[in-house]
Protein backbone atom coordinates (compact mmCIF):
# COMPACT_ATOMS: atom_id res chain seq x y z
CA UNK A 1 0.00 0.00 0.00
CA UNK A 2 1.18 3.17 -1.14
CA UNK A 3 1.72 6.63 1.39
CA UNK A 4 -0.47 8.12 -0.68
CA UNK A 5 -3.42 5.58 -0.06
CA UNK A 6 -3.01 5.17 3.74
CA UNK A 7 -2.91 8.72 3.71
CA UNK A 8 -6.20 9.05 2.53
CA UNK A 9 -7.22 6.14 4.54
CA UNK A 10 -6.15 8.50 7.97
CA UNK A 11 -8.28 11.31 6.74
CA UNK A 12 -11.06 8.71 5.88
CA UNK A 13 -10.72 7.43 9.28
CA UNK A 14 -11.68 10.89 10.56
CA UNK A 15 -14.54 11.54 8.48
CA UNK A 16 -16.56 8.32 9.62
CA UNK A 17 -19.53 10.57 9.98
CA UNK A 18 -19.49 13.13 7.47
CA UNK A 19 -21.99 12.73 4.30
CA UNK A 20 -19.59 12.02 0.89
CA UNK A 21 -16.71 10.37 2.57
CA UNK A 22 -15.94 7.72 0.17
CA UNK A 23 -16.17 10.96 -2.92
CA UNK A 24 -13.85 13.06 -0.64
CA UNK A 25 -11.50 10.06 -0.19
CA UNK A 26 -11.48 9.41 -3.88
CA UNK A 27 -11.03 13.33 -4.53
CA UNK A 28 -8.40 13.53 -2.47
CA UNK A 29 -6.53 10.71 -3.66
CA UNK A 30 -6.82 11.93 -7.53
CA UNK A 31 -5.71 15.23 -6.23
CA UNK A 32 -2.60 14.09 -4.49
CA UNK A 33 -1.71 11.71 -7.25
CA UNK A 34 -1.80 14.91 -9.47
CA UNK A 35 0.06 16.90 -7.06
CA UNK A 36 3.00 13.91 -7.00
CA UNK A 37 3.23 13.85 -10.63
CA UNK A 38 3.63 17.60 -11.28
CA UNK A 39 5.85 17.77 -8.43
CA UNK A 40 8.14 14.71 -9.93
CA UNK A 41 8.20 16.32 -12.95
CA UNK A 42 9.09 19.83 -12.32
CA UNK A 43 11.82 18.78 -9.89
CA UNK A 44 12.97 16.01 -12.39
CA UNK A 45 12.82 13.67 -9.64
CA UNK A 46 11.02 10.20 -9.29
CA UNK A 47 7.98 9.54 -7.92
CA UNK A 48 9.26 7.60 -4.83
CA UNK A 49 8.77 7.87 -1.18
CA UNK A 50 11.06 10.66 -0.29
CA UNK A 51 8.63 12.49 -2.71
CA UNK A 52 5.27 11.38 -1.09
CA UNK A 53 6.65 12.22 2.03
CA UNK A 54 7.01 15.78 1.29
CA UNK A 55 4.33 16.13 -0.34
CA UNK A 56 1.81 14.45 2.26
CA UNK A 57 4.39 17.04 4.66
CA UNK A 58 3.18 19.85 2.91
CA UNK A 59 -0.66 18.94 2.37
CA UNK A 60 -1.13 18.24 6.14
CA UNK A 61 -1.54 16.19 9.20
CA UNK A 62 -4.98 13.80 8.30
CA UNK A 63 -6.73 15.46 11.42
CA UNK A 64 -6.32 19.04 10.03
CA UNK A 65 -7.50 17.87 6.56
CA UNK A 66 -10.47 15.95 7.96
CA UNK A 67 -11.40 19.45 9.88
CA UNK A 68 -12.14 21.22 7.04
CA UNK A 69 -14.61 19.08 5.43
CA UNK A 70 -16.50 18.66 9.28
CA UNK A 71 -19.72 20.16 8.60
CA UNK A 72 -19.99 20.20 12.19
CA UNK A 73 -17.33 22.02 13.63
CA UNK A 74 -18.92 23.42 16.73
CA UNK A 75 -20.35 21.83 19.66
CA UNK A 76 -22.72 24.59 19.71
CA UNK A 77 -22.86 26.30 16.96
CA UNK A 78 -23.07 30.13 16.95
CA UNK A 79 -26.86 30.57 16.22
CA UNK A 80 -27.55 28.24 19.60
CA UNK A 81 -24.87 30.07 22.14
CA UNK A 82 -25.97 33.15 22.78
CA UNK A 83 -29.41 30.82 24.03
CA UNK A 84 -26.93 28.11 25.65
CA UNK A 85 -25.14 30.95 27.54
CA UNK A 86 -28.19 32.95 28.98
CA UNK A 87 -30.31 29.33 30.16
CA UNK A 88 -26.55 28.53 31.55
CA UNK A 89 -26.30 31.85 33.45
CA UNK A 90 -30.18 31.69 34.79
CA UNK A 91 -29.37 27.29 36.02
CA UNK A 92 -26.30 28.42 37.47
CA UNK A 93 -28.07 31.11 39.52
CA UNK A 94 -31.16 29.35 40.37
CA UNK A 95 -28.76 26.20 41.48
CA UNK A 96 -26.69 28.49 43.36
CA UNK A 97 -29.99 29.81 45.39
CA UNK A 98 -31.99 26.79 45.66
CA UNK A 99 -28.83 25.02 47.37
CA UNK A 100 -28.55 28.15 49.50
CA UNK A 101 -31.60 28.04 50.51
CA UNK A 102 -31.53 23.98 51.23
CA UNK A 103 -28.20 25.24 53.39
CA UNK A 104 -29.76 27.38 55.14
CA UNK A 105 -32.96 25.18 56.30
CA UNK A 106 -30.43 22.50 57.29
CA UNK A 107 -28.32 25.23 59.43
CA UNK A 108 -31.27 26.06 60.79
CA UNK A 109 -32.46 23.03 61.74
CA UNK A 110 -29.44 21.61 63.56
CA UNK A 111 -28.80 24.62 65.45
CA UNK A 112 -27.50 25.37 67.86
CA UNK A 113 -24.18 24.34 65.57
CA UNK A 114 -20.42 24.00 66.62
CA UNK A 115 -18.31 26.08 64.87
CA UNK A 116 -16.38 23.21 63.21
CA UNK A 117 -20.05 21.89 61.98
CA UNK A 118 -21.19 25.10 60.40
CA UNK A 119 -17.97 25.39 58.66
CA UNK A 120 -18.36 22.25 57.84
CA UNK A 121 -21.84 22.85 56.50
CA UNK A 122 -20.50 25.81 54.37
CA UNK A 123 -17.72 23.51 52.98
CA UNK A 124 -20.55 21.03 52.00
CA UNK A 125 -22.79 24.03 50.35
CA UNK A 126 -20.02 25.37 48.39
CA UNK A 127 -18.90 21.67 47.04
CA UNK A 128 -22.54 20.81 46.46
CA UNK A 129 -22.88 24.43 43.92
CA UNK A 130 -19.57 23.20 42.85
CA UNK A 131 -20.72 19.40 41.71
CA UNK A 132 -24.67 21.04 41.04
CA UNK A 133 -22.96 23.38 38.81
CA UNK A 134 -20.82 20.49 37.08
CA UNK A 135 -23.79 18.67 36.18
CA UNK A 136 -26.12 20.92 35.23
CA UNK A 137 -23.44 22.75 32.54
CA UNK A 138 -23.10 18.95 31.22
CA UNK A 139 -26.51 18.36 30.91
CA UNK A 140 -27.59 21.89 29.19
CA UNK A 141 -24.54 21.28 26.91
CA UNK A 142 -25.51 18.15 25.77
CA UNK A 143 -29.35 19.09 25.28
CA UNK A 144 -27.69 22.03 23.20
CA UNK A 145 -25.52 19.85 21.17
CA UNK A 146 -28.23 17.33 20.51
CA UNK A 147 -30.93 20.47 19.25
CA UNK A 148 -27.32 22.05 17.24
CA UNK A 149 -27.38 18.79 14.70
CA UNK A 150 -31.14 17.98 14.60
CA UNK A 151 -33.02 20.93 15.22
CA UNK A 152 -34.03 22.66 11.52
CA UNK A 153 -32.46 25.54 10.36
CA UNK A 154 -35.15 27.97 9.98
CA UNK A 155 -35.64 27.61 14.03
CA UNK A 156 -33.32 30.04 16.81
CA UNK A 157 -32.47 31.87 13.42
CA UNK A 158 -31.11 35.37 14.27
CA UNK A 159 -33.44 38.51 13.83
CA UNK A 160 -33.50 38.97 10.20
CA UNK A 161 -33.13 42.66 9.74
CA UNK A 162 -34.68 42.97 6.13
CA UNK A 163 -37.68 41.18 7.97
CA UNK A 164 -37.93 43.20 10.98
CA UNK A 165 -40.19 46.20 11.50
CA UNK A 166 -39.55 48.74 14.09
CA UNK A 167 -43.43 49.37 13.43
CA UNK A 168 -44.12 46.14 15.25
CA UNK A 169 -43.02 47.32 18.11
CA UNK A 170 -45.76 49.55 18.14
CA UNK A 171 -48.66 46.06 18.15
CA UNK A 172 -50.32 45.34 21.50
CA UNK A 173 -49.36 42.40 23.18
CA UNK A 174 -50.88 39.16 21.30
CA UNK A 175 -52.09 35.82 23.01
CA UNK A 176 -49.33 33.63 21.99
CA UNK A 177 -46.50 36.44 22.97
CA UNK A 178 -44.93 35.02 26.51
CA UNK A 179 -43.61 37.40 28.90
CA UNK A 180 -39.81 36.84 29.56
CA UNK A 181 -40.45 36.15 33.65
CA UNK A 182 -42.20 33.29 33.06
CA UNK A 183 -40.03 31.29 31.17
CA UNK A 184 -37.07 32.37 33.70
CA UNK A 185 -39.17 31.49 36.32
CA UNK A 186 -40.07 28.21 34.80
CA UNK A 187 -36.28 27.51 34.21
CA UNK A 188 -35.41 28.27 37.63
CA UNK A 189 -38.00 26.50 39.51
CA UNK A 190 -37.27 23.32 37.18
CA UNK A 191 -33.64 23.55 37.97
CA UNK A 192 -34.14 23.82 41.59
CA UNK A 193 -36.70 20.19 41.51
CA UNK A 194 -34.35 18.73 39.78
CA UNK A 195 -30.97 19.35 42.13
CA UNK A 196 -33.33 18.56 45.12
CA UNK A 197 -34.58 15.45 43.63
CA UNK A 198 -31.37 14.04 41.77
CA UNK A 199 -28.41 15.38 44.47
CA UNK A 200 -30.06 15.97 47.78
CA UNK A 201 -33.58 13.83 47.85
CA UNK A 202 -32.91 13.37 51.63
CA UNK A 203 -34.29 17.10 51.83
CA UNK A 204 -37.79 16.24 50.88
CA UNK A 205 -39.29 15.40 54.31
CA UNK A 206 -41.66 16.34 56.78
CA UNK A 207 -39.36 17.90 59.46
CA UNK A 208 -41.24 17.93 63.03
CA UNK A 209 -40.20 20.09 65.91
CA UNK A 210 -40.93 17.20 69.24
CA UNK A 211 -39.76 18.37 72.63
CA UNK A 212 -37.26 21.32 71.13
CA UNK A 213 -35.50 18.34 68.79
CA UNK A 214 -36.42 18.47 65.33
CA UNK A 215 -36.90 15.10 63.54
CA UNK A 216 -38.07 14.40 60.26
CA UNK A 217 -38.97 11.44 57.81
CA UNK A 218 -39.23 10.90 54.12
CA UNK A 219 -42.39 11.95 51.89
CA UNK A 220 -41.43 9.92 49.47
CA UNK A 221 -40.97 5.97 48.74
CA UNK A 222 -38.70 4.12 46.68
CA UNK A 223 -41.31 3.48 44.16
CA UNK A 224 -41.68 7.34 43.27
CA UNK A 225 -37.40 7.58 42.83
CA UNK A 226 -37.73 4.73 40.32
CA UNK A 227 -39.36 6.86 38.22
CA UNK A 228 -37.14 9.72 38.51
CA UNK A 229 -35.04 9.38 35.23
CA UNK A 230 -38.39 9.72 33.25
CA UNK A 231 -39.05 12.94 35.51
CA UNK A 232 -35.66 14.36 34.41
CA UNK A 233 -36.45 13.73 30.88
CA UNK A 234 -39.51 15.79 31.41
CA UNK A 235 -37.82 18.39 33.46
CA UNK A 236 -35.06 18.82 30.96
CA UNK A 237 -37.31 19.12 27.90
CA UNK A 238 -38.98 21.39 29.88
CA UNK A 239 -36.04 23.85 30.56
CA UNK A 240 -35.48 23.31 26.75
CA UNK A 241 -38.79 24.67 25.53
CA UNK A 242 -38.57 27.58 28.17
CA UNK A 243 -35.36 28.00 26.59
CA UNK A 244 -36.97 28.09 23.00
CA UNK A 245 -39.49 30.57 24.56
CA UNK A 246 -37.48 32.94 25.61
CA UNK A 247 -35.29 33.35 22.59
CA UNK A 248 -38.70 33.83 20.75
CA UNK A 249 -41.14 35.19 22.81
CA UNK A 250 -44.07 34.04 21.56
CA UNK A 251 -45.45 30.59 20.83
CA UNK A 252 -45.31 28.81 17.71
CA UNK A 253 -45.61 25.56 16.09
CA UNK A 254 -42.43 23.96 17.17
CA UNK A 255 -42.92 25.02 20.85
CA UNK A 256 -46.54 24.15 21.01
CA UNK A 257 -45.75 20.54 19.38
CA UNK A 258 -42.77 20.11 22.26
CA UNK A 259 -45.09 21.05 24.68
CA UNK A 260 -48.34 18.66 23.79
CA UNK A 261 -45.19 16.29 24.26
CA UNK A 262 -43.58 16.88 27.12
CA UNK A 263 -47.72 16.74 28.78
CA UNK A 264 -47.71 13.77 27.20
CA UNK A 265 -44.65 12.59 29.20
CA UNK A 266 -45.84 13.94 32.35
CA UNK A 267 -49.58 12.42 31.64
CA UNK A 268 -47.55 9.14 31.75
CA UNK A 269 -45.56 9.56 34.45
CA UNK A 270 -48.74 10.46 36.64
CA UNK A 271 -50.42 7.19 35.56
CA UNK A 272 -47.00 4.75 36.37
CA UNK A 273 -47.30 6.90 40.25
CA UNK A 274 -51.73 6.56 40.30
CA UNK A 275 -51.07 2.47 39.31
CA UNK A 276 -47.82 1.86 40.91
CA UNK A 277 -46.97 0.26 44.33
CA UNK A 278 -47.53 3.32 47.04
CA UNK A 279 -44.84 6.37 46.33
CA UNK A 280 -45.80 8.06 49.57
CA UNK A 281 -44.25 7.28 53.02
CA UNK A 282 -46.98 9.03 54.66
CA UNK A 283 -48.65 5.94 55.73
CA UNK A 284 -50.81 4.74 58.91
CA UNK A 285 -47.60 3.08 60.43
CA UNK A 286 -44.86 6.21 59.75
CA UNK A 287 -47.32 8.92 61.31
CA UNK A 288 -47.95 6.63 64.32
CA UNK A 289 -44.06 6.52 64.60
CA UNK A 290 -43.59 10.37 65.45
CA UNK A 291 -45.26 9.89 67.78
CA UNK A 292 -47.70 12.79 67.72
CA UNK A 293 -50.84 10.81 66.54
CA UNK A 294 -52.32 8.30 67.99
CA UNK A 295 -53.48 4.65 66.30
CA UNK A 296 -56.73 5.86 65.20
CA UNK A 297 -55.98 9.13 63.96
CA UNK A 298 -52.88 7.53 62.36
CA UNK A 299 -55.13 5.39 60.65
CA UNK A 300 -57.67 8.03 59.57
CA UNK A 301 -55.09 10.42 58.67
CA UNK A 302 -52.66 7.78 56.77
CA UNK A 303 -55.19 6.50 54.52
CA UNK A 304 -56.78 9.91 54.05
CA UNK A 305 -53.71 11.16 52.44
CA UNK A 306 -53.00 7.55 50.13
CA UNK A 307 -56.63 7.97 49.12
CA UNK A 308 -56.15 11.66 48.52
CA UNK A 309 -52.87 11.84 46.36
CA UNK A 310 -54.20 9.42 44.25
CA UNK A 311 -57.47 11.57 43.32
CA UNK A 312 -55.13 14.70 43.24
CA UNK A 313 -53.09 12.80 40.57
CA UNK A 314 -56.06 11.92 38.74
CA UNK A 315 -57.63 15.00 38.67
CA UNK A 316 -53.77 16.09 37.37
CA UNK A 317 -54.06 14.24 34.30
CA UNK A 318 -57.17 15.67 33.59
CA UNK A 319 -56.15 18.71 33.93
CA UNK A 320 -53.09 18.15 31.46
CA UNK A 321 -55.52 15.96 29.16
CA UNK A 322 -57.20 19.52 28.90
CA UNK A 323 -54.26 21.46 28.34
CA UNK A 324 -52.90 19.54 25.71
CA UNK A 325 -56.71 19.81 23.99
CA UNK A 326 -56.20 23.67 24.20
CA UNK A 327 -52.66 23.69 23.12
CA UNK A 328 -54.06 21.14 20.15
CA UNK A 329 -56.71 23.97 19.82
CA UNK A 330 -54.56 26.83 19.56
CA UNK A 331 -52.10 25.15 17.50
CA UNK A 332 -54.78 24.95 14.74
CA UNK A 333 -55.77 28.10 15.74
CA UNK A 334 -52.89 30.60 15.92
CA UNK A 335 -51.84 33.25 13.85
CA UNK A 336 -48.76 32.99 11.65
CA UNK A 337 -45.99 34.80 13.38
CA UNK A 338 -45.44 38.30 12.17
CA UNK A 339 -41.91 40.21 11.05
CA UNK A 340 -40.37 39.97 14.10
CA UNK B 1 -0.52 37.43 18.33
CA UNK B 2 2.72 39.62 16.97
CA UNK B 3 1.81 41.93 14.52
CA UNK B 4 3.53 39.69 11.52
CA UNK B 5 0.55 37.14 12.79
CA UNK B 6 -2.21 39.84 12.80
CA UNK B 7 -1.53 40.57 9.64
CA UNK B 8 -1.25 37.25 8.05
CA UNK B 9 -4.82 36.49 9.57
CA UNK B 10 -6.23 40.32 8.06
CA UNK B 11 -4.59 38.70 4.20
CA UNK B 12 -5.73 35.73 4.99
CA UNK B 13 -9.58 36.80 5.56
CA UNK B 14 -9.29 39.12 2.64
CA UNK B 15 -8.53 36.54 0.20
CA UNK B 16 -11.13 34.21 1.49
CA UNK B 17 -13.60 36.20 1.13
CA UNK B 18 -12.82 36.53 -2.84
CA UNK B 19 -12.11 32.62 -3.38
CA UNK B 20 -15.66 32.21 -4.36
CA UNK B 21 -16.00 34.65 -6.53
CA UNK B 22 -12.49 33.07 -8.22
CA UNK B 23 -13.55 30.01 -8.42
CA UNK B 24 -17.07 30.75 -9.69
CA UNK B 25 -15.32 33.02 -12.74
CA UNK B 26 -13.28 30.43 -13.46
CA UNK B 27 -15.35 27.62 -14.01
CA UNK B 28 -17.11 28.86 -16.56
CA UNK B 29 -15.29 25.13 -18.32
CA UNK B 30 -15.16 22.55 -16.69
CA UNK B 31 -12.17 21.85 -14.32
CA UNK B 32 -10.76 19.38 -11.49
CA UNK B 33 -10.28 20.95 -8.31
CA UNK B 34 -6.08 20.70 -9.05
CA UNK B 35 -6.10 22.46 -12.24
CA UNK B 36 -8.33 25.02 -11.32
CA UNK B 37 -6.04 25.47 -7.93
CA UNK B 38 -2.81 25.93 -10.54
CA UNK B 39 -5.15 28.28 -12.54
CA UNK B 40 -5.73 30.43 -9.95
CA UNK B 41 -2.27 30.53 -8.57
CA UNK B 42 -1.30 31.21 -11.75
CA UNK B 43 -3.43 34.44 -12.02
CA UNK B 44 -1.58 35.29 -8.62
CA UNK B 45 -3.97 34.34 -6.45
CA UNK B 46 -2.82 31.06 -4.31
CA UNK B 47 -5.14 29.21 -2.50
CA UNK B 48 -4.68 26.31 0.12
CA UNK B 49 -6.17 22.80 -1.32
CA UNK B 50 -7.49 22.53 2.34
CA UNK B 51 -9.89 25.58 1.77
CA UNK B 52 -10.53 25.15 -1.98
CA UNK B 53 -11.88 21.45 -1.91
CA UNK B 54 -14.41 21.97 0.75
CA UNK B 55 -15.93 25.16 -0.67
CA UNK B 56 -16.20 23.25 -4.23
CA UNK B 57 -18.33 20.66 -2.40
CA UNK B 58 -19.82 23.53 -0.42
CA UNK B 59 -21.07 25.89 -3.57
CA UNK B 60 -21.85 22.16 -5.93
CA UNK B 61 -24.59 21.96 -2.62
CA UNK B 62 -25.79 24.84 -2.82
CA UNK B 63 -26.61 24.29 -6.11
CA UNK B 64 -23.92 26.90 -7.65
CA UNK B 65 -21.43 24.33 -9.43
CA UNK B 66 -22.11 20.72 -11.13
CA UNK B 67 -19.54 18.16 -10.90
CA UNK B 68 -18.89 14.71 -12.68
CA UNK B 69 -16.47 12.41 -12.51
CA UNK B 70 -14.72 11.59 -15.32
CA UNK B 71 -11.70 8.54 -15.97
CA UNK B 72 -8.71 10.37 -17.65
CA UNK B 73 -5.03 8.85 -17.51
CA UNK B 74 -6.12 6.09 -15.59
CA UNK B 75 -6.82 8.10 -13.17
CA UNK B 76 -10.33 9.33 -11.72
CA UNK B 77 -10.88 12.81 -11.72
CA UNK B 78 -13.99 15.44 -10.44
CA UNK B 79 -14.87 17.65 -12.53
CA UNK B 80 -16.50 21.00 -11.87
CA UNK B 81 -18.44 23.53 -13.32
CA UNK B 82 -20.51 26.35 -13.15
CA UNK B 83 -24.26 25.35 -12.57
CA UNK B 84 -27.18 27.55 -14.40
CA UNK B 85 -28.04 29.04 -10.86
CA UNK B 86 -24.17 29.96 -10.64
CA UNK B 87 -24.10 31.74 -14.12
CA UNK B 88 -27.30 33.86 -12.87
CA UNK B 89 -25.55 34.79 -9.57
CA UNK B 90 -21.97 35.56 -10.94
CA UNK B 91 -23.05 39.15 -12.76
CA UNK B 92 -24.32 40.19 -9.55
CA UNK B 93 -21.38 39.13 -7.55
CA UNK B 94 -19.15 40.75 -9.73
CA UNK B 95 -20.87 44.07 -9.62
CA UNK B 96 -20.89 43.79 -5.97
CA UNK B 97 -17.04 43.11 -6.25
CA UNK B 98 -16.55 46.21 -8.41
CA UNK B 99 -18.89 47.75 -6.03
CA UNK B 100 -16.35 47.49 -3.11
CA UNK B 101 -13.25 48.04 -5.32
CA UNK B 102 -14.68 51.45 -6.21
CA UNK B 103 -15.25 52.23 -2.29
CA UNK B 104 -12.15 50.64 -1.39
CA UNK B 105 -9.92 52.83 -3.77
CA UNK B 106 -11.65 55.76 -2.94
CA UNK B 107 -10.87 55.22 0.66
CA UNK B 108 -7.27 54.19 0.26
CA UNK B 109 -6.76 57.13 -2.38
Amino acid sequence: MKLIDRYVAEVGKRLALVKGRADIEKELRSTLEDMLEDRAEKAGRPRDEALEIELLKEYGAPDKVAATYNPHPYLIGPRMFPMFIMILKIVIAAVALGLTIATSIQVMKQSPMTIVELLKAIGEWLLNIVSASIGAFGNIALAFAIIERFAPTSEFKVDDDEKWDPASLMKEPEPDDVRPWEPILAIVFIFIALSIFNFNPQWISIYILNDGQWSSFPIFTGAFFRLLPLMNIAWVAEIILNGMLLRSSRWNVSTRLTSIGIKCVQIAILYLLITGPAFLAITPESLQATEIFDADSAQTLGSMVQTGIRIALGLGIFGTLVEIVKAGYKLVTQKPAAAA
Amino acid sequence: MTNTESLENVVLELRRGVIVLAALSQLGTEQYGYSLLKQLADLGLEVDQGTLYPLLRRLEAQGLLESVWKLEEARPRRYYVISAEGKKILPKMKKEWAGIVSVMDKMLA
